[in-house]
């Protein structure tokens, strides 16, 4: 058997396992193993490589921010910030139709904010704003795919786990994937408010109001809000102000947030006891995957079938358009069956290596060098006006300018090196999203999504087909940004600087 | 002997935890050293006060020496730490949709089987990781800064490996054992949180 | 007999090394072998394991053939260090001949016994590459320097700098988020690591550079044993001084093209002369050389003659060239 064929054929080996039930970084583990020792021949090299790996994959400076912003979740929750965002939210929403559901997705919105993960949103917020919904009124189905839907906001609002786990792998700068997330993120929870209205237009009977709230008391509620924005604002500006790197942010938030619960009384020693737990099973859960990729990854590089499918896809000429179509559809299928991570591990190192190949027109020389310019001349710098004209005249004909202009200009970074380092990191910021997001549509496509499953379990009364049914509403909202999405490109880089 | 493997990976957990706090509090007084240490460099603290400003910063007001290599030991052996958790509450990521329409019987087999090589391949983790160490130890490899050895890691790291190990043969152990006697040992919803 | 060779790195293919040193010896591999040994690139750590562990890597076997900066596994290799000590070197083909010269006097036995060397070679000179210019010593003084092996480290403390330890890949988050406030690098590297576009002060040296770093090829001994006789008479013709110096004529050819990056972006450039570094940097560092010599003596070498040797075998070559 080739190399090659071994490398492919463990592709539905692995899925057999994972439908086996095998736990799936254990799935992941296995096929790499076997596989290296069809490929080397013995198990040598296998075992010589888990003498360090399993050590160096877990002794990770940068994944070390994952347990960290799950510790932050957890005390955020103690420290009584999603309740205080569920209540100012229902203050300003609660009395519209359908105004619940909408503070509960404010809320998720709120709460996704400042923990990384979209399980712990969704069960964060159910716990909160389920029994609210139920008591006003609410039908069970859409109760619960309400905040089935509003959890994945978790991982789209910075920080999220699975986008830094992203960057890592595509060798991407942090702060700014953070950045570009959060206008998706704030369009997929205005998305999510307008499935709502529609919804309870279609079938009034599902929701309730319950009375306005005066706005004294809402400002009340409102002010309470604040430790959360201190701790975003902290986490992420700090972040990407260049205060600490996204680990040393990941500390200062589960410092900050540990504190406020501390002040507010919800860290006792029995609570902290509770988070370590809950922290130590999401984090050992993760890093079982990582590590079985890790090992997946490299036999698959060994056997090269990934750079061979990379070369057949850039040899082919498809357009870089019907590419990615092919890639997305294929995450929400894969989605339907998987959880987001384990997907992003075990794909990304097969489909960004053919991405970095693609040119989607992003940025030109010509437009590279003419924002350099406009910059230059913002920026009230002294230059000789005959050289800005001849520069200006040359860009407006087309021509890019030399090495020698730019050095009398002096503009800095506008070469070639630096465009094709701004064109492949606009691509995998681009790109990041909305794999990002189709990932995340699959915890609450049916059959298997993992946010379904946890919220329904939270709300015995109401029948699986029910959540199901309602929850298809929302996922077609999540269809329909993820093609606006793609089509325009600048929604996602719009913040993001040269 | 359940209640036995449970507390002790509970503990470890914690201790987990507790190592992890450690980290976050470690990161935050090395942001904050570095921030006051620039601070006291800056024009105003050398202006206004400037002997107080060199002598705290002789003090070794400054970024915690080598904070990256011993959060990179740490955070390995708080991850070993939460692995026997993980474990006794079947807490691993997996996908049931095509399982649930077979028969329990299908279902029991599947789950020792799967146990049976989580089991083996915890094992072999623990031992290659000891063989890691050993490597280590005999290289003198030490780290950037500090210059500490690295074995110390896997030493560290080890503990957690051996008693995620120990945890998972029982509970294949066990699993096989309810098999043979057709009684329930470990509790039902083990693993039924996902 | 036919073999296929396993060559794992931690950079991409198109870097410096990668694609005139290492893409060289294995097409000459190769060709010379008539297609008897057939060499496989594994750019950027695809094997799979961190840059650190390279080492291990090619003497357990998980890889063949393997290219790393001997300073990523501190207290391993400790004669090496030698060659990394301020303002040693000056010359970076002189120091690959005493190099590799003193790897098979001693280096083989003492430092490097369980793989069989291709190739040992140094970078050219160090800099600082920083945010704000630096002429001396005091303006190092609270600024966040980020080095690259042990002595670089301690030399970075003696000069008033906080050292920062950091692997080069994070290098350019770290200066574009305002994490260090510079970093120490030959200018071949700065073009893969893109540091002058992020920072546009650059401080060299006149005469001996700042420090260096060391480098290694290496291939694992059993694959090499395994070989027949012919096989590894191609690879011995294929390693040894030539095939170093190859190395180090790389370095030097990647760092004038670092360096006209750097002009093009109109950068600063600060030459300190070398009466102001003999009079204000050389007495800053010179601690390191008493503690080394100290450190290298309690090790079972003896470090005097480790720099005497060193010095005297680059001072052969710049007198014979
Ligand atoms: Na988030
Ligand atoms: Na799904």
């Amino acid at each position: 058997m080739s190399d090659t064929l071994i490398g492919i054929l463990s592709f539905p080996a692995l899925l057999g396992l994972i439908f086996l039930r095998v736990p799936i970084g254990l799935a992941m583990f296995l096929a790499g193993l076997v596989g290296l020792v069809l490929v080397t021949g013995d198990t040598t090299i296998p075992l010589a490589r888990l003498k360090s790996e399993t050590y160096t994959t877990f002794a990770s400076y940068s994944l070390s921010i994952i347990p960290m912003f799950l510790l932050m979740g957890h005390f955020a929750t103690l420290g009584g910030m999603s309740q205080a965002l569920f209540k100012a939210a229902e203050g300003w929403l609660g009395h519209r139709k359908g105004g619940v559901a909408m503070a509960a997705v404010g809320a998720c919105a709120g709460f996704g904010a400042i923990c990384g993960s979209s399980l712990a949103t969704a069960a964060t917020m159910s716990r909160v704003a389920l029994p609210e919904m139920r008591r006003y009124g609410y039908a069970g189905g859409f109760s619960t795919a309400t905040l089935a839907a509003g959890g994945t906001l978790g991982i789209l609002i910075p920080p999220s786990v699975v986008l830094v786990i992203y960057a890592i792998l595509t060798e991407q700068n942090i702060a700014k994937l953070f950045l570009a997330a959060f206008i998706p993120g704030i369009i997929a929870a205005l998305g999510y408010v307008a499935v709502i209205s529609i919804y309870v237009r279609l079938y009034p009977e599902a929701a309730g109001t319950r009375p306005r709230v005066n706005y004294a008391e809402r400002m009340r509620a409102l002010a309470a809000v604040w430790p959360v924005l201190l701790v975003f604002g902290l986490v992420v500006g700090g972040i990407y102000a260049g205060w600490f790197t996204p680990t040393e942010g990941a500390a200062v938030g589960a410092m900050g947030t540990g504190i406020i619960a501390w002040v507010n009384g919800g860290l006792t020693w029995a609570t902290l006891g509770e988070s370590f737990t809950v922290t130590a099973k999401s984090t050992a859960m993760i890093f079982f995957i990582v590590l079985g990729a890790a090992f997946y990854n490299g036999f698959l590089a060994l056997t090269q079938v990934p750079q061979e499918i990379a070369g057949w896809v850039v040899g082919q000429g498809f357009s870089p358009w019907v590419v990615l179509a092919f890639i997305l559809v294929f995450y929400l299928l894969l989605g339907c069956l998987m959880d987001s991570l384990s997907m992003i591990l075990l794909t990304i190192p097969i489909f960004w290596p053919v991405m970095q190949g693609l040119d989607f027109g992003f940025v030109s020389l010509i437009e590279l060098q003419g924002s350099k310019l406009a910059e230059l001349i913002a920026s009230g710098a002294e230059v000789a006006p005959a050289l800005l004209a001849e520069a200006q005249a040359s860009l407006a004909q087309g021509i890019e300018l030399t090495r020698d202009q730019l050095r009398e200009l002096g503009i800095r970074g506008a070469t070639e090196g630096a465009l094709e380092r701004i064109n492949t990191e606009r691509v995998a910021i681009w790109f990041g999203i909305l794999v990002l997001i189709v990932v995340e549509v699959g915890l609450i496509t049916p059959p298997v999504g993992m946010n379904l499953f946890i919220i329904n379990a939270m709300d015995r009364d109401t029948p699986m087909s029910e959540t199901y049914r309602a929850v298809l509403f929302f996922v077609g909202s999540d269809i329909l940004r993820v093609i606006v999405l793609a089509a325009f490109p600048i929604i996602t880089l719009v913040l993001i600087p040269f | 002997m359940y209640g036995f493997f449970y507390r002790l990976s509970l503990v470890m957990a914690w201790i987990g935890g507790l190592v992890l706090t450690g980290i976050v509090i470690l990161i935050c007084v090395s942001v904050l050293g570095r921030t006051l240490n620039g601070m006291l460099h800056g024009d105003v603290a050398q202006s206004v006060m400037p002997a107080l400003a060199d002598w705290l910063i002789a003090a070794g007001v400054g970024p915690v020496n080598g904070d990256f290599e011993l959060t990179e030991a740490l955070v390995a052996f708080a991850i070993f730490a939460f692995l026997p958790l993980c474990q006794i509450t079947g807490g691993h990521a997996s996908v049931d949709i095509f399982t649930q329409r077979m028969s329990p019987g299908v279902n029991r087999a599947l789950r020792v089987v799967i146990d049976m090589v989580f089991a083996a391949v915890m094992v072999l983790l623990a031992v290659q990781l000891y063989a890691g160490l050993l490597s280590k130890l005999s290289s003198g490899q030490t780290t950037f800064l500090l210059e500490f050895p690295v074995w110390w890691g896997y030493a560290l790291s080890l503990i957690g490996a051996v008693i995620a190990a120990i945890v998972s043969v029982w509970i294949a152990a066990t699993r096989v054992a309810e098999v043979a006697t057709g009684r329930d040992i470990l509790p039902a919803d083990l693993g039924a949180d996902h | 007999q036919e073999v296929t060779l396993k060559m794992h790195q931690m950079l991409p293919q198109q870097a410096a090394i990668p694609s005139q040193m290492l893409e060289v010896w294995a097409n000459n591999v190769e060709e010379q072998s008539n297609g008897a040994i057939k060499v496989d690139r594994y750019p950027a750590m695809q094997l799979g394991g961190v840059p650190p562990e390279l080492v291990d890597q090619v003497q357990d076997g998980v890889a063949d053939v393997i290219w790393t900066v001997v300073g990523y596994t501190p207290g391993r290799f400790p004669a090496t260090e030698v060659f990394e000590l301020p303002f040693f070197v000056d010359d970076a083909r002189a120091a690959t001949y005493a190099y590799w010269t003193m790897y098979e006097e001693s280096m083989r036995e003492t430092d490097f016994p369980n793989m069989k060397m291709l190739a040992t070679f140094v970078h050219g000179p160090g800099l600082f590459h920083t945010k704000d210019p630096v002429e001396t010593p005091a303006d190092l003084e609270g600024m966040k320097i980020r080095g690259g092996s042990r002595l670089v480290n301690q030399m970075l403390e003696l000069v008033g700098a906080t050292p920062v330890g950091m692997p080069v890949p994070g290098v350019s988050e770290a200066l574009s988020k305002g994490v260090i406030d510079g970093t120490t690098l030959p200018w071949e590297v700065t073009t893969a690591v893109r540091s002058s576009e992020l920072v546009s002060n650059h401080t060299s040296f006149e005469g001996a550079g700042l420090y260096t770093l060391t480098f290694i090829v290496a291939m694992n001994q059993g694959v090499y044993d395994g070989l027949s006789d012919e096989l590894k008479a191609v690879i011995d013709s294929n390693s040894g001084l030539d095939f170093s110096m190859l190395g180090a004529d790389v370095m030097l050819d990647f760092d004038a093209r670092g360096m006209t990056i750097a002009e093009d972006l109109g950068n600063n450039f600060i030459e300190i002369d070398a009466a102001t570094v003999e009079a204000e940097w050389v007495p800053a560092v010179q601690p390191i050389y008493e503690s080394w010599v100290a450190d290298m003596n309690e090790r079972g070498y003896d470090g005097q003659a480790l720099i005497d040797r060193a010095r005297a075998l680059m001072d052969e070559y710049k007198a014979a060239n």
